[in-house]
């Protein structure tokens, strides 16, 4: 069953002008986004900075409303939610956002913190209960009792994002949403926590919405991953079919991007070059000023085909472009 | 080039004073690029700006030297070490954004880099920087001299960073986790911009990361940084092939791969040390597997041939 179905979501950013005269900056961040998450899955998220995957996720969350287009979480259209139907959605669906820094109330200690999710649906009033759900809670996400009292200034990054994710598990969610929750930690710390996060969404039978920019993050947690660039989906796969089988040549250039921890191997490695050409701003494909293969054949807008079962590549160049890998070989 | 000896540095808190730096010693020979590597609060940025005393003022060099062309850096008079800020050692940061000044316009900032080391005038101190701004990249680079840089990406505004650090040509660069704030695709390009131009130059160059797995690209010498104490210090080879100290296993263990599919992470345990509050003996005690007695109570010094070194005492019986 589809936990979450966003169909054909249009988001566009408008900007009135001083002096403009009714005239409107338009623009479109999020163009025909449709994607679905299944129970106890992980999808993915990934493209660079701008190209939208953020806001698509805070429409998901109903932060943002969506221009036009659908996003029905758990049968229930998120748009049309009466404001007690929209706190009931809360209980189903929580967010960890990247900042650790920002995302917990200095003046709070952690027993508030994790505390105020639970006051507001007026859960575990009585003091007993409260107290072993915060443990557990806790416990759950390899802190301890002694944390109870303590702020957030007095602990490290990884600690923080820690106590954020016992917040967002409060409410014993079945969705979690998380927005580059591990890109402002430290490498070691960021294993502990994706570590953690794969753990619940085994035992809680959690599914989860990952954004994020690292490719490499991205293979260890999710299960289908859509690759994003200025609002349109260019690759929509599963993980593995993914990382082996990448169709589209923007996916290629993120992929040679990513460094190799081997100094032999990296300094063989060729990175896709994303130079962009400005000559090519108004093309129907809004990848090919970057594109090594924008050619003749792409010059009809790009939509979503299934290249392979269940892969999705949007390049009307794909055929092409194999063509020509396979002559360099 | 740059010769570092036994550096310390201290920051005076409410709490006392609290060492951040115990002891850094190491050389950077010329044409080469060592990778400074490190977590939050290891120390590695208060070292960067010690090396130019660009610390902030409750900081406190206590002792040690930097020996750069005969000079000792930490004993020279601010107005001699201006003289060599910008010219002959200069530094790019690690948030471009935050790092230029948002009322200037990006060629004003460039010029004003060369006008302030060189008698040449206006006019050919601005040529002079819309050459530079093509050498790193900058397409339409006489436009972009008038933008400002609220005009630029993130990745736009690092490679201005690089121009104006470069624009003097410097002996050694300094670059202070130059991409951790860049998409990875934006982060390539300026690896490999930094790379190409040191290469050109044939500067020396610091480059300063968290990021074990950008040092494979750029780097020639690697030093691993632990609660302000050197852990291991080797080739760029030697420190993935073969490392030594328990620290540096741990930090390429949790690289996540892009080339396979793991179900766990071997992440290292425990978080990093609060300056002030590390273990008595080696900092990485208390989160390391194969801790012995000795490591809580002796700081441990650095074992090993004069071309891979680290500080670990279960390298002791080899030596």
């Amino acid at each position: 069953m589809n936990l979450i179905e966003i169909k054909n979501v249009y988001k566009t950013y408008t900007r009135k002008r001083f002096l403009s005269f009714g005239k409107k900056d338009e623009t479109p961040v999020l163009k025909d986004v449709s994607l679905c998450l299944k129970e106890n899955r992980v999808l993915g998220l990934v493209g660079e900075s701008g190209c939208g995957k953020t806001t698509l996720s805070k429409i998901i969350l109903g932060l943002e409303k969506a221009s036009s287009g659908q996003v029905i979480v758990d049968g229930k259209d998120i748009s049309k939610l009466s404001k007690a139907g929209f706190k009931h959605m809360r209980r189903l669906m929580q967010v960890i956002f990247q900042d650790p820094y920002s995302s917990l109330d200095p003046r709070m200690n952690v027993s508030q913190i994790i505390s105020e999710p639970l006051d507001i649906h007026g859960l575990y009033k009585e003091k007993a209960s409260r107290r072993k759900v915060l443990e557990d809670l806790l416990k759950s996400v390899g802190l301890s009792a002694e944390h109870l009292t303590r702020y957030p200034h007095e602990f490290s990054g990884g600690q923080r994002q820690r106590i954020a994710i016992a917040r967002a598990l409060a409410l014993d969610p079945k969705i979690l949403i998380a927005d580059e929750p591990v890109s402002a930690l430290d490498v070691s710390v960021q294993a502990q926590i994706l570590n953690l996060l794969k753990e619940i969404k085994q035992k809680r039978r959690l599914s989860m919405v990952f954004v994020s920019h690292d490719f490499a993050v991205a293979r260890f947690l999710c299960d289908e991953i859509a690759v994003m660039y200025k609002g349109l989906i260019l690759e929509y796969a599963p993980a593995e079919d993914l990382f082996s089988n990448p169709q589209h040549p923007y996916t290629e250039a993120l992929f040679s991007a990513v460094p190799v921890p081997d100094p032999a191997r990296q300094k063989k490695r060729e990175a896709v070059s994303l130079s962009s050409r400005s000559d090519m701003e108004n093309h129907p494909c809004p990848f090919a000023a970057r594109c090594a293969y924008a050619c003749a054949f792409c010059q009809t807008p790009p939509f979503l085909k299934e290249v392979r079962p269940g892969h999705f590549c949007a390049c009307a160049a794909l055929p092409f472009k194999n063509k020509k890998s396979s002559f360099a070989v | 080039m740059l010769d570092v000896q036994d550096l310390r540095v201290s920051f005076s808190t409410e709490e006392g004073t609290v060492q951040v730096l115990k002891g850094l010693s190491y050389s950077l020979p010329k044409g080469k690029v060592l990778a400074v590597v490190g977590e939050s609060g290891s120390g590695k940025t208060v070292h960067a700006l010690s090396l130019l005393r660009l610390l902030p003022p409750t900081a406190n060099i206590e002792g040690g030297r930097v020996l750069f062309e005969g000079q000792d850096l930490v004993a020279l008079s601010e107005k001699q070490l201006c003289k060599l800020r910008g010219a002959r050692i200069s530094m790019i940061f690690q948030d471009p954004m935050s790092s230029l000044n948002p009322v200037l316009t990006v060629g004003e900032q460039l010029q004003e880099t060369i006008l302030a080391h060189r008698k040449i005038s206006k006019l050919r101190a601005k040529a002079l920087a819309v050459r530079l701004l093509k050498k790193v990249g900058i397409s339409d680079a006489a436009r972009r001299y008038g933008q400002y840089p609220f005009q630029f990406s993130g990745g736009m505004c690092q490679r201005v960073m690089i121009a104006m650090a470069l624009a003097l040509k410097p002996q050694v660069l300094i670059a202070d986790e130059p991409t951790t704030a860049l998409d990875v695709t934006i982060q390539a390009q300026i690896l490999r911009l930094i790379k190409d131009l040191q290469q050109q130059t044939g500067m020396s160059a610091v480059f300063i990361t968290h990021n074990l797995a950008l040092v494979a690209d750029v780097a020639d010498e690697v030093l691993v940084l632990y609660g302000g104490l050197c852990m291991e210090k080797a080739s760029v080879q030697a420190i993935f092939k073969n490392p030594l100290h328990p620290y540096t296993q741990g930090l390429l263990n949790s690289l996540v791969s892009i080339n396979k599919k793991e179900d766990f992470l071997p992440a290292i345990a425990g978080h990093p040390p609060i300056p002030g509050k590390e273990c008595p003996g080696c900092p990485f005690a208390p989160r390391c597997s194969r801790a012995l007695k000795k490591c809580f109570q002796d700081r441990p010094p650095l074992f090993g041939k004069k071309g891979h070194q680290a500080a670990c005492w279960l390298l002791e019986e080899k030596a």
